[in-house]
């Protein structure tokens, strides 16, 4: 009973700390005692919801309807060169719907550090995130909005002896929920700038990444009976990275390349049950090539990556992703190279990267090795005072971007219908496009009509294979999205917003239609109403004919943010910041907090 | 509990910090090399600081805001805005591009894994600073349309 109430005494605190910050007056004369308390600094976030039955959307089944995701994080900083931080995590009573489940304790210290940096050494004890490169080799990072934490618990040291080299080496386990990974995590970086080597200025960037990273995790057989045919499974798997970099006047491009060693593959026979096929080692690989040019008023962006075989976990058994929808202790980051997209209905159909290596058994087995894909934008701004541009110029961008899965040719000489055997193996082709995933083309056009006047335009037409990226069932989506937006400012910051939406297809759950009103008295209030609402009868009753809408307001001072929010959440899969997960139908009162000091 | 309590006593009590540490965070140029706030704020004494994203349409709509308005501000403060990325690995090749083709005059850094971000404890972009004399007066985080204006209004008080 007692945790029911953290919430409220951290809200207390925040507040009280947000009042002292505003009255105190700044003295020049301070003691030594308060100079060292004035050394901390730290931040409060929390996330509550107060989960309600809906007569039209049914009661909410699960047991604790209250529940907040809570975050402390304090830092200290002494003698100059050093920082000492810890992180405390509340899930109380349990986690808010659809995070992961390992986040199980209502509190506890999550995290720990202690940093040293100087201009060559930078040197972390306890918890810590990095990232090699692009992140394809390894990644880790915390976003409490998808309630993803993947840090690792080890010690880094990074050392800079010279301008123009920096080297990583690091050691630990991943962390997973409250617990870290039954791994262990080594590797090391190096970055090379060969133009401040050289003390060249003919390239703006000539650079080369090189990384290693290896996991140690011992191989627990999940098979129950005696497999003739098991091969020697790893405990250590490695993966390899090399990166250039080059900018040359107005363009630019990198490339990198990424080897991951032979481990075994996850068996799907019983897809929320783990098993791995040990027969056969597959090893995987990735390609990254981006190419860009821009210049003062256009800019565009070309990017390719082909993934084979790439999700890496620090623990084998969180490659199921049934038992692991919010992607839990992965290594590499592996995104959606898609536009991300700000309106709700652009939302509804997104694609998530496909990089794994798995099969499944429908009526022959289907074997999904990887991706290849790629996308353009372009940037372009029209001219002030020309036709077009107006008084103000007119900004437009446009994306487009194509995904296919990889092309592979299966053997499996043990197998038979509907089931695949341990003993299957599969060749893929390089550099084939034809089994289509997703398209999507948008445009976007931003206009300003007065200084006080302003709309935002934007078209999006897509397609996304159903049958592959949801359930094997035949089916695809074709779609467009229309959205037209507009501002106006009426001075003091006072300003209110409209926006309309609407989706049309023929197919899955048909048509919908969405709109936002905002109003803002000023720049630190404002209230907002939002709806979308799936209008046509299609075969996919799930959300048809509810207003799924929102309506709540918002209110920022300084470094303090609240929010309050009373809304119903449709079904299906949600996808927020490129991370894409199934959620059932809610309806609910959210609070948000976010405060520093 | 007790524990948390008692840092919380603490808190209330005392409050603003040493921000020398945070300003010191690695951060990228465009061109790859390794910088910080502390280097950057070294060569102008009046700074806005926004932490922004390719994705994060207020962010775009403040800065595009700001571009409208920016010379008049130089010529009358002689501020310089920095504009720190937050964009991970899915979108930072689209920072480049995007400045360019939005014609913005600002000084553009790159924070992909998000350590500057985390080191001023930040949840939301965008997140916009007044940093003088390598003191940071003033935060705001959010942007409605219009707040250029009140961010002008606090930036004269620092000249």
């Amino acid at each position: 009973m007692k945790k029911k109430y953290f919430l409220v005494l951290m809200a207390a605190c925040c507040y009280s700390v947000t009042f002292s910050q505003n009255t105190e007056t700044k003295s020049s004369n301070k003691s030594s005692f308060s100079q060292l308390i004035n050394n901390f600094s730290g931040a409060l976030e929390s996330n509550a919801q107060w989960y309600l039955d809906d007569p039209k959307t049914g009661d909410f089944e699960e047991e604790e309807n209250i529940r907040a995701n809570s975050y402390l994080r304090i830092n200290g900083f002494f003698l100059k060169d050093f920082t000492v931080g810890i992180q405390v995590e509340s899930y109380a009573p349990k986690p808010l719907l659809n995070y992961d489940r390992e986040f199980d304790k209502e509190l506890s210290l999550a995290q720990y550090f202690i940093n040293y940096k100087t201009t060559k050494v930078d040197a972390t004890a306890g918890y810590f995130y990095t990232q090699f490169g692009s992140g394809l080799i390894l990644r880790a990072w915390e976003d409490t909005a998808l309630g993803l934490n993947n840090s690792i618990r080890g010690g880094k040291v990074i050392y800079s002896p010279f301008d123009f080299l920096e080297i990583t080496g690091l050691y630990g386990s991943q962390r997973r929920g409250f617990d870290v990974s039954d791994s262990d995590i080594m590797a090391f970086n190096t970055e090379l700038n060969i133009d401040n080597l050289l003390k060249s200025d003919f390239f703006d960037e000539l650079s080369l990444g090189l990384s290693y990273l290896n996991r140690n995790q011992k191989y627990i057989s999940t098979n129950d009976q005696v497999n003739q045919d098991m091969v020697h499974i790893p405990k250590n798997v490695g993966s390899y990275s090399a990166r250039l970099g080059v900018s040359f006047k107005d363009i630019y491009t990198n490339i990198e390349y990424v080897y991951k060693g032979k481990d075994t593959r996850l068996n799907n026979i019983i897809p929320n049950v783990v098993s791995f096929s040990e027969n056969k080692l597959f090893d995987g690989n990735a390609l990254l090539f981006n190419l860009g040019y821009s210049a003062k008023g256009f800019g565009i962006n070309y990017t390719f990556r082909r993934l084979e075989n790439m999700s890496f976990y620090s623990q084998r058994e969180d490659g199921n992703l049934i038992n692991n929808p919010t992607n839990r202790a992965t290594l590499n980051y592996l995104p959606a190279l898609t536009k991300q997209h700000d309106y709700t209905l652009a939302n509804i159909y997104l694609y998530q990267a496909q990089p794994g290596l798995s099969v499944e058994n429908y009526e022959s087995p289907r074997v999904k090795a990887g991706e290849i894909g790629n996308q353009i934008d372009i940037f372009y701004k029209i001219k002030k005072g020309s036709a077009l541009g107006g008084k103000y110029g007119t900004k437009i961008s446009a994306n487009f971007s194509y995904w296919a899965a990889l092309n592979v040719e299966v053997s499996d000489p043990d197998g038979m219908p509907f089931f695949s055997s341990d003993n299957l193996t599969y060749k893929s082709d390089f550099f084939n496009f034809k089994n289509k995933l997703f398209t999507d083309f948008n445009i976007e056009i931003k206009k300003k009509w007065s200084r006080k006047f302003s709309s935002i335009f934007t078209f999006i037409d897509l397609y996304y294979n159903t049958d592959y990226l949801v359930e094997a069932n035949g089916t695809n989506i074709s779609a467009w999205i229309g959205v037209a937006e507009s501002t106006y400012k009426f001075g003091k910051g006072k300003s209110i917003r409209l926006e309309a939406q609407h989706l049309a297809t023929n197919d899955d759950a048909r048509n919908w239609v969405g709109g936002t009103l905002e109003f803002f008295f000023n720049s630190n209030f404002g209230l907002y109403f939002n709806d979308s609402y799936n209008y046509e009868d299609s075969p996919v009753e799930e959300n048809r004919k509810i207003h799924f809408f929102n309506v709540g307001g918002s209110f920022t001072k300084g470094a303090t943010r609240i929010g309050l929010n009373y809304g119903r959440q449709r079904g299906g899969l949600i996808c927020v910041g490129g991370v894409c997960r199934p959620v059932n139908k809610n309806t609910g009162i959210t609070l948000n907090l976010n405060t520093s000091f | 509990m007790k524990k948390l309590i008692l840092f919380c006593a603490l808190l209330i009590t005392f409050s603003s910090f040493s921000q020398d540490q945070v300003l010191e965070t690695s951060i990228k140029t465009l061109k790859g090399e390794t910088t910080s706030l502390k280097k950057i704020i070294s060569q102008n004494d009046l700074i806005i600081l926004s932490l922004w994203a390719t994705w994060c349409v207020p962010c775009i709509n403040e800065l595009d805001a700001i571009t409208d308005v920016y010379e008049d501000w130089q010529d009358e403060t002689n501020v310089e805005l920095v504009a720190v990325s937050v964009d991970d690995s899915r979108t930072v090749n689209r920072v480049r591009p995007l400045v360019n083709g939005r014609d913005w005059e600002f000084k553009i850094l790159l924070d992909t894994n998000n350590d500057l971000k985390r080191a001023l404890n930040t949840t939301t972009v965008p997140l916009t600073l007044i940093i003088k004399n390598g003191e940071i007066v003033f935060r705001h985080s959010g942007y409605t349309p219009g707040a250029e204006n009140a961010l002008y209004e606090e930036l004269k008080k620092h000249i």
